[in-house]
């Protein structure tokens, strides 16, 4: 007791000042690779630009916009590839949205979404059949489709979910397949087997399917991005599912559908590939009506396909500015495409 | 046994509204139509190809060593070798660049700057291939030659299209590549940092290798698009078939071939019509095989954070 416990001062080393972090050279070589590797992305962008616009500037005149093609280098115009690039979009527009939309609405709303749930109301329909009919409301022709109804969707549980995840499988693979690949498909169905001549009409519908799976994949992505709740909410006042979809889901996620739309149009507008093949290269000089009901019957003209035959001629001094002006043209197109799909975004996209 | 009660008065069952079943039966209809859309391609090209296969040999098609059509000598490997030559070139140039601009967009760059660089990135994602074309002929092949690597004589090659086309998908490479990076979780980073590690070696040694998945199928895809390419690779190579691994030699791919054939307006029963399905054929396999093997790398490599 007497034996204190005396305070025990044991010898703390003084902590170690920090080292102030020292320089090391491998963090700033590593640094200026990364943000190097990064200028000369930026830089080759640049270069392309400048050496584009450089080239075309002098050719892009007023009557460069409104003349015709021409096999005389100074006097072919853009207004052919102009109005063919015009009509080939609407072309795609009223074939890819229409069924892009529908399609990604039934795979995102519809389609059988897992197998326990689709279970689940096939075991409550056989439960209900049994009851009615111990209660001896249902007979005759009504108990068959009764029947009908609950093998059908016995089945659907069984074969429904492995189907969509196929169809999804599916989409992702089509959107990687080569543009050429469609180019391929479309001489082969429309122009060989559905006899459509080598026209507008048929690089359209080209287009349409090239552009299908990708607006397919977007609006999807817009579609879920509405929370269920707005659905569900709609659901418990009694509108039937497809009453909740198509008033409260779909108008929601309409900016970013059109969004989606923009820019895969500004993929198809740009795509030289599947035309060439689809309809070979355009001869003469007769300029294609804009009415897309006239489609079938006229040359397959589009600014990618006019720019490739004026790069592809053999005096590049003459028509290489020609070329360069068609690409500024081009580019200023899918600039103004891209910038109001970015507007469309920020100025319609609620967040919830 | 009992019955369940019926549901009470109020709360009848949902009314069977046909014309709601017909709409969904329409939205369906929409959705089996990307499946036709597959069924077509496939169906396509072997059918259109089918009396190729009948009079050229498979053996003497993926053996050939030359692509002669004019003599009837259908070879498929220079084409192939020219295909795989320039996408391997525009990995190349793509790997380093896109990795890095991916790692300094999501190590080093603040908010603002990536809010800037990442649409532009993206302006160089959806160039149109025929003007990376016009841009290989009229100022990288001349610069290439300027610098002494082509000779003067020199105009087609497949090193100024495997240059363009690894310009074209450093942007696929560097947004994937980025998406990956960011998935990996603060707190690993934090982690790293609190041991006392530097941004470069927490890049490296923790963000990098927590990545890897992401990246190997960014570069997988990025792949697949580089051989699926067409414009920017028939101005820039070449239209001569040439069973070569040289760089500054012209070549044809594939895609080029099929778009020569094209452009000559093959009509529908010649021999030269079924070879451009037949080679399409092999595109789309080729094609096909890269994406599957893309979505298995990351299914086998994936790494799960929770």
């Amino acid at each position: 007791m007497a034996t204190t416990s005396a305070p025990v001062t044991a010898e703390i080393p003084a902590p170690r000042p920090l080292a102030r972090r020292r320089a090391r050279p491998g963090d700033a070589v590593f640094h200026a690779a990364v943000l190097g590797a990064l200028l000369i992305a930026l830089a080759a962008l640049a270069w392309l630009l400048v050496s584009v616009v450089t080239k075309g500037a002098s050719a892009l005149t007023w009557d460069f916009l409104t003349s015709r093609t021409s096999s005389r280098a100074s006097r072919a115009g853009f207004l052919n590839a102009l109005k063919g690039s015009v009509v080939l979009m609407m072309i795609t527009i009223a074939v890819a949205v229409p069924l892009g939309f529908a399609a990604a609405t039934y795979l995102e709303k519809f389609a059988p979404l897992s197998r326990d749930e689709l279970r689940v109301i096939s075991r409550r329909r056989r439960r209900a059949l049994a009851d009615r009919r111990a209660a001896g409301t249902i007979g005759g022709i009504r108990l068959l489709v009764a029947r009908l109804g609950v093998a059908f969707s016995a089945l659907w549980a069984r074969i429904g979910p492995p189907l969509t995840t196929f169809v999804e499988i599916n989409l992702s693979n089509l959107a990687a397949v080569p543009s050429i690949i469609y180019g391929l498909l479309g001489l082969a169905l429309f122009v060989q087997i559905m006899g459509i001549s080598k026209s507008l009409l048929a690089g359209g519908l080209t287009l349409a399917v090239l552009v299908l799976p990708i607006i397919i994949i977007a609006s999807r992505e817009a579609i879920r991005a509405v929370p269920r709740s707005i659905e569900q909410g709609a659901m418990a006042l009694g509108a039937t599912r497809w009453q909740a979809v198509r008033r409260q889901v779909l108008p929601a996620a309409l900016p970013g559908m059109l969004t989606g739309t923009i820019l895969a149009m500004s993929r198809a507008i740009g795509e030289t590939a599947p035309l060439v093949v689809v309809g070979g290269v355009a001869f003469g000089t007769a300029l294609p009506s804009l009415n897309p009901l006239n489609a079938a019957d006229e040359p397959l003209y589009a600014m990618p396909l006019q720019i490739y035959t004026w790069v592809d001629q053999p005096q590049q001094g003459v028509w290489g500015p020609k070329a360069a002006a068609g690409i500024i043209v081009l580019l200023v197109t899918l600039v103004v495409m891209n910038l109001v799909a970015i507007w469309l975004r920020n100025r319609f996209t609620r967040r919830w | 046994m009992t019955t369940e009660p019926l549901p009470p008065a109020g709360l009848r069952a949902r009314r069977f509204r046909p014309a709601e079943q017909g709409v969904v039966l329409l939205l369906a209809a929409a959705a089996t139509v990307s499946v036709l859309v597959a069924v077509g391609i496939v169906f396509t090209l072997v059918e259109e190809g089918a009396g190729f296969w009948g009079s050229v040999s498979p053996w003497d098609f993926f053996t050939g060593t030359e692509w002669f059509p004019v003599d009837r000598v259908y070879g498929v490997l220079p084409l192939l070798s020219a295909s795989v030559t320039i996408a391997v070139l525009a990995a190349i140039v793509a790997v380093p660049i896109g990795i890095g601009s991916a790692i300094y967009l999501s190590e080093y760059a603040g908010e603002r700057t990536r809010r800037i660089v990442k649409p532009i990135l993206e302006l160089l994602a959806g160039m149109p291939t025929i003007v990376l074309g016009f841009f290989a002929l009229e100022s990288v092949t001349p610069a290439l030659q300027d610098i002494g690597i082509l000779g003067r004589d020199q105009l087609y090659n497949a090193l100024s299209a495997g240059i363009v086309v690894g310009l074209l998908i450093v942007p696929l490479i560097a947004s994937l590549s980025e998406d990956a990076f960011r998935a990996v979780p603060a707190a690993m980073r934090e982690g790293a940092y609190g041991l006392g590690a530097t941004r470069r070696v927490v890049a490296t040694r923790i963000v990098f290798p927590a990545a890897l998945s992401g990246v190997m199928a960014s570069i997988v895809l990025a792949l697949s698009r580089a051989i699926g390419e067409t414009m920017a690779v028939t101005l820039a190579a070449g239209t001569q078939p040439n069973f070569t691994a040289d760089p500054t030699e012209p070549m044809q791919t594939i895609t080029a071939v099929i778009v020569a054939v094209s452009k000559g307006e093959a009509t529908r029963g010649t021999e030269l019509y079924e070879s451009i399905f037949a080679i399409g054929l092999v595109l789309f396999a080729v094609t096909m095989l890269i994406n599957i093997a893309a979505v298995a790398l990351v299914r086998r490599f994936r790494t799960v954070y929770l």
